[in-house]
């Protein structure tokens, strides 16, 4: 971890001090959040797209902040140019009992809804990204220095956020001392962030996250958000719905309490359960976040990547919206979409987002990567770094194969799991059985006397299957060899007798 | 804030329109912003700029960043990335729409930009949208509502037709506007212009003006030239200023 402590001021640096509250002469509130000031109206412009600067939150023990402390190294607004762009820093050092690291970023977010309900301020990103403009109506007012600017945030701050106890403000404009900074002080410590996030499981919170943004298109459908399971159009993470949630609570992200877990395998928690049940019309009653077979998540139809299953084989292919042939089952990405959207559960298909190869609980609950058979070579090479090194041979791509011939060729060279048996990391439990017997051509034949529409079934039997009914995207589509196309037709079919075919030679 | 939303077929002159309204409205204040919502026209050109980035473009940067953005907060960064492409010059600010969506799913992107757009469009005193018949970014409430929708047609059949399906959809969209202006433009003679009064009847458009055919604006039209070149002087000019005055002044 990035230590945290003071900045050190180099030597030979201008530096202005100033405790204490005062009065401010300008306005302050929320009335100016969104306040854009044009080019023409801008006294300078500080840091931004052209020049450098950032924005950080340091906690500190409360021996070393001293409390409503606002000092600036480099020039002031009045040593400034009109129309001038400067680099600018802005750290802040925070104490108090409930302060920790942890609470740096929530607290550094602050700093953008703060300072813009500062009259003739505008303050715009975050981190090493901010854009500040100070208005020429703000000068004329009589704004001078910039630490009115640092007191009047860190007042907002206290009185929000009544668990700092102790604020102090660090501004700077020397350009040597903010890139020196940035890179040796901010960059680390945003990595350091980003990294703990990863670390951050479904079991260290209380709440997940729903979203509703794609209701229209699937109206039963709930996406449940959770830190190892980011939604499924790729857009939005636990943190994202946890910051959507706390602007807009009745918003398209709600809280969903997980309230007890009934299979910390599959990713089974009583509350999403509720949940799912009550925003889908009850036709939703049991959701599994990280299972594939057993009451998956359902899809709305912006997924990233949708999952098929390949009873064949007996293990889960993944294919990417921008991969335009056909699976090994195949069929292409869209007919497999048409099939799984629209907020079904549909076993045997299921979509995801890009990031969900990502997480730890990647389909735990069936093996995970160790189920993984197929994946076009652009989606396999994005996600490469996440797949297990031992498996990362074993997942065939187009170029290994394209047909489930092909693909069992594949495996049984490389020796996938699937081929002996599936045993899962998560518990050490085998799950599948490995491939048995082939009676490949029998089945063939007997497929040749069923009627269409019940027809050809990817899917195994022996799971218990909702098969996708769209009639106008037949499932015969998964036997190259046949296309059966009727049109205005009415069938009776008095009796359909379904029988093994005799080897009439014999 | 007012918007005035500026539509009609292409061709009838539309966007020439627009970037005449941003031209006297700016000259007034320059509070004010210009949106190119008709990816068929061009907004810029007509109003002698240039444009580096659109909406658009933004929309596809957060498509492909989104991913390794960490825990950057997503809004925050969008909004960032937006006010890179408002394009801000001597009296006016510009913001284009640009390309459409491409494949995969812009239901987070587009809530975003919506809550976006709307916290700052409310900051300008006028905001003057050129937008294609469609009315998509309306429809879409990326751009939350009109205040004045002003429908420009010439005297063609499509022209007519188009106006009254926009009159139609606009009605459907629910947009909360004030008024609904027509404008006839290229009238030449007595004949056309009972052709469009008629129809302002008919169809319930209070009719604002009838602009004449003008051999400048086609001119500079030929010559790629920005429309806001037009002499002052000319009788196009001095109607659409009037235009301007009345929808800035309707109401009070």
């Amino acid at each position: 971890m990035v230590e945290r402590r003071k900045v050190e001021i180099p030597e030979g640096k201008k530096v202005k001090v100033s405790v204490g509250e005062e009065d401010f002469p300008f306005e302050i509130s929320p009335m100016f959040e969104g306040e854009r000031i044009r080019k023409g109206d801008m006294f300078v412009e500080l840091a931004g797209p052209k020049t450098v600067g950032f924005e950080l939150v340091i906690s500190l023990p409360p021996d070393q902040v001293e409390d409503m402390k606002a000092t600036l190294v480099g020039i002031d607004l009045d040593e400034m140019e009109e129309g001038g762009r400067y680099p600018f820093a802005m750290i802040y050092y925070i104490a108090g009992e409930k302060i920790d690291p942890d609470i740096e970023p929530v607290v550094e977010r602050r700093n953008h809804e703060f300072q813009n309900y500062i009259e003739g301020y505008m303050h715009i990103n975050s981190r090493d990204t901010i854009w500040i403009r100070i208005g020429k109506n703000a000068v004329k007012k009589g704004l001078k220095s910039l630490l009115q600017i640092a007191k009047a945030t860190m007042l907002l701050y206290k009185n929000e956020m009544s668990f700092i106890e102790k604020i102090e403000a660090l501004y700077i404009t020397d350009r040597e001392l903010v890139e020196k900074l940035l890179n040796e002080l901010a960059r680390p410590i945003y990595e350091e962030r980003d990294a703990r996030v990863e670390k951050l499981h479904d079991e260290d919170v209380d709440e997940f996250y729903s979203c509703s943004l794609c209701q229209s298109f699937a109206p039963t459908h709930v996406c449940i958000i959770s830190p190892d399971r980011p939604a499924l159009c790729g857009a939005i993470t636990w943190f994202d719905a946890r910051a959507a949630s706390k602007i807009d609570p009745e918003g398209p992200n709600r809280p969903v309490p997980k309230g007890e877990c009934v299979d910390p395998i599959g990713g089974e928690y009583s509350g999403v359960n509720e949940f799912a049940k009550q925003e889908s019309g009850g036709s939703v009653e049991k959701v599994k976040l990280h299972s594939f077979f057993d009451s998956p998540h359902t899809s709305c139809g912006c997924f990233e990547v949708i999952g098929f299953y390949m009873p064949e084989v007996d293990g889960i292919g993944f294919v990417h919206r921008g991969y335009p042939h056909p699976a090994p089952n195949g069929l292409p990405f869209s007919t497999m979409a048409g099939q799984t959207g629209g907020g079904k559960q549909t076993v045997g298909f299921l979509g995801v987002g890009m990031a969900y190869f990502r997480s730890k609980k990647f389909l735990q609950a069936d093996g995970g990567w160790y189920r993984v058979v197929w994946m076009p070579k652009e989606l396999k090479e994005k996600v490469l770094k996440y797949i297990p090194e031992d498996m990362r041979d074993k997942i065939a791509t187009e170029e290994d194969a394209k047909t489930i011939d092909e693909l069992k060729e594949f495996l049984k060279r490389v020796d996938h799991p699937v081929v002996k048996g599936v045993v899962r990391p998560v518990d050490g439990k085998k799950i599948t059985e490995g491939w048995v017997e082939e009676k490949e051509e029998e089945k063939a034949e007997e497929v040749k006397e069923v009627p269409a529409e019940e027809a050809p079934s990817v899917l195994p039997t022996q799971l218990p299957i909702q098969m996708p009914q769209l009639p106008q995207i037949p499932m015969a589509q998964s036997m190259p060899t046949i296309r059966l196309i009727i049109k205005n037709a009415k069938i009776y079919i008095d009796k359909v007798v379904v029988r093994k075919v005799e080897d009439k030679k014999s | 804030m007012v918007v005035i939303a500026v539509t009609g077929k292409g061709g009838t002159g539309k966007t020439a329109i627009a970037a005449l309204l941003v031209k006297f409205i700016s000259e007034k204040t320059s509070n004010i912003l210009a949106v190119d919502a008709d990816p068929d026209s061009n907004l810029p050109d007509a109003l002698g700029v240039e444009v580096e980035k659109t909406l658009g473009d933004v929309r596809e940067l957060f498509q492909v960043t989104r991913d390794s953005l960490g825990t950057v907060d997503k809004g925050l960064w969008l909004e960032g990335k937006i006010f890179e492409a408002i394009h801000e010059f001597e009296n006016f600010d510009l913001l284009v729409m640009g390309r459409p969506e491409g494949e995969g799913c812009y239901c987070f992107v587009n809530n975003l930009l919506r809550g976006i757009l709307k916290k700052f469009m409310r900051h300008y005193d006028h905001v003057i949208v050129d937008c294609e018949a469609g009315l998509e970014h309306f429809s879409r409430k990326t751009i939350e509502g009109a205040d004045y929708i002003v429908v420009v047609t010439d005297t063609s059949r499509k022209g007519l037709k188009t106006a009254k399906k926009i009159k139609d959809l606009v009605e459907e969209l629910n947009l909360n506007f004030r008024e609904m202006f027509l404008v006839g433009n290229k009238i030449v003679g007595d004949e056309a212009k009972e052709v469009i009064k008629n129809f302002a009847k008919e169809e319930g458009f209070v009719l604002l003006d009838l602009l004449p055919y003008d051999e400048e604006v086609v001119e500079l039209d030929l010559r790629g030239e920005p429309i806001v070149n037009l002499s002052e002087d000319s009788e196009f000019a001095r109607r659409v200023r009037l235009i301007a005055e009345v929808l800035t002044g309707w109401g009070s």
